[in-house]
């Protein structure tokens, strides 16, 4: 771990041509090594920011740092695994395709490139589909493909854009596993999530934005005393109730 | 192998250093590469056949009717221009297919979240179209010359024009693949603007013999100009001085690499 924040913005403003205001001079500085979830309603501002900290939209306003670097810098951008809400797999390559040129797009050389996707390819039990090309893969393979995807060139920040959105229990609580034990050895993680309990389970702090504005954040058992409530589901419906 | 070996760890990153930036080129180039060959039966074989095809038809039932131009067959006065519409129709139908592809599923933000400069984006995505092309003159060159004997007699002029060539439509694939919003708008300039200035460009005809105003407005085709410099580059005769040629070739490609490096700098219609 390090005192260098893994993620810091300030004053960051996204306004899309049409006008729509996205995000409105948002503060926001997260930990090395931090578990980090960001809760709020469909078009709170959750996919703006973390389009913007990637380099896939051009901010207002406003600065990105990435572990102390500009988020437009090459080794900031190197530091960082993104694995989107949507599907948004090749659809030219198989599995361990995708994941080796992924590794090259970031540098790693083809025989580091090809070791890593056969491990990535392991731990998330895609081996018997390394040849299959991803429209052909199941809901649930492509998103494990995803975050394989995402780690693959072993970013020290993972973006997790609702991950376990329209998956089943049973994968989502095999995500949540591995999540965990990323977390457990030192990456820093950036979940965003609609599922209250997804977060409460697995994040060491919780920010609520709404209209693209920081509403809370604090540790989940923090922020149940400070809006005195029984769960997360509370504060949730209280903070929006607040912000409406 | 459990979940927790999929963890990083520190300092397990290769160092940032020239080789390594120049590896994220050489994927995205060997990707779109890779696209091409993997389709090769439309990206290679069908065109080939196509641009053949031109050849044996109108060569050999021409021929017969019109002896020479410039003083070549007939046969071997139409490849150039054959091989030419062939090339660069290929550039640049992979390049804006590929483009759009990547934008309309969405795996472009993928190659954009990542440490690659936008000139390395930029050219590995126009890679793709400048390979599949070359497969394509060459296939067809080798296909032309036993039935045609077209000569090589300005091989320095015939590698510069077709370097201009590809270059201007590799990059109008990708400039137009950033802006189309639909497959319908890829292909609007493929088939409106790009075939019928290649069929106008002198491909089968020398513009010389043409009456006037026809002869004048055939100047102002952009094709034109490229199809004179790969011709002077086989048969070293062409209906401009070839420096002409290749200088407007090199304008226009120079407008097209610049409008491409624009859109990846600014990120204009590639990032909301």
């Amino acid at each position: 771990m390090t005192s260098v924040p893994a993620l810091s913005l300030r004053g960051l403003t996204k306004r899309y041509d049409g006008g729509l205001l996205a995000l409105d001079g948002f503060d926001l500085e997260i930990g090395d090594g931090e578990f980090f979830g960001l809760l709020g309603p469909n078009g709170a501002g959750k996919t703006t920011l973390i389009s913007a900290v990637c380099n896939l939209i051009r901010i207002t306003a406003g600065e990105i740092d990435i572990f102390g670097r500009p988020h437009q810098d090459p080794e900031a951008r190197r530091m960082m695994g993104l694995a989107e809400q949507d599907v948004n797999l090749d659809r030219f390559l198989d599995v361990e395709e995708t994941l080796v040129y992924h590794g090259g797009y970031y540098g790693m050389s083809r025989p580091h490139a090809v070791r890593r996707a056969r491990e990535m390819m392991d731990v998330f039990d895609l081996r018997a589909k390394a040849g299959v090309r991803a429209p052909s893969l199941s809901g649930g393979m492509r998103r494990r493909l995803l975050l394989a995807r995402a780690l693959m060139h072993e970013p020290r920040l993972v973006i997790l854009d609702e991950p376990t959105a329209g998956v089943d229990f049973e994968l989502r609580l095999e995500l949540w596993r591995y999540i965990r034990r990323l977390h457990e050895q030192g990456t820093t993680i950036l979940l965003t999530t609609h599922y209250l309990e997804e977060a409460e389970e697995l994040c060491q702090d919780v920010a609520l934005i709404r209209g693209g504005r920081l509403l809370a954040r604090d540790s989940p058992t923090g922020l149940l005393e400070s809006f005195e409530a029984d769960s997360l589901a509370d504060v949730y419906v209280k903070a929006m109730a607040a912000a409406a | 192998m459990s979940a927790a070996d999929a963890v990083p760890e520190r300092g397990a990153t290769a160092p940032p250093g020239l080789a390594v930036r120049r590896r994220g080129l050489v994927s995205l180039a060997g990707r779109e590469i890779l696209r091409v060959l993997k389709l090769w039966t439309q990206t290679i074989a069908a065109p080939v056949v196509a641009s053949f095809l031109f050849i044996l038809v109108f060569g050999l039932s021409l021929s017969g009717r019109i002896r020479h131009v410039d003083g070549f067959d007939y046969r071997a006065f139409i490849v150039p221009g054959l091989i030419t519409m062939a090339m660069v129709q290929a550039a640049y139908t992979n390049n804006s297919s590929s483009v759009f592809q990547s934008r309309f599923d969405r795996y472009l933000n993928d190659v954009l979240a990542s440490p690659m400069r936008n000139w390395e984006i930029n050219l590995g995505l126009s890679l793709g179209g400048v390979v599949r092309a070359l497969l394509i003159g060459v296939a067809l060159l080798l296909l032309a010359l036993p039935i045609t004997h077209v000569p090589i007699n300005q091989p320095l002029v015939l590698l510069l024009g077709v370097a201009l060539g590809l270059t201007l439509f590799a990059s109008l694939g990708v400039v137009i693949g950033i802006y189309a919003k639909t497959w319908d708008h890829a292909g609007f300039v493929q088939n409106i603007v790009i075939v019928p200035l290649s069929f106008l460009g002198g491909v089968f005809y020398s513009v010389s013999t043409l009456p006037s105003p026809w002869r004048e407005v055939s100047h102002a085709n952009p094709i034109f100009y490229l199809v004179q410099s790969v011709r002077y580059g086989f048969l070293g005769t062409s209906d401009v001085p070839v420096g002409i040629a290749l200088g407007i070739t090199a304008a226009l490609a120079s407008v097209t690499v610049a409008w491409s490096a624009w859109l990846f700098h600014s990120g204009h219609k590639l990032k909301p």
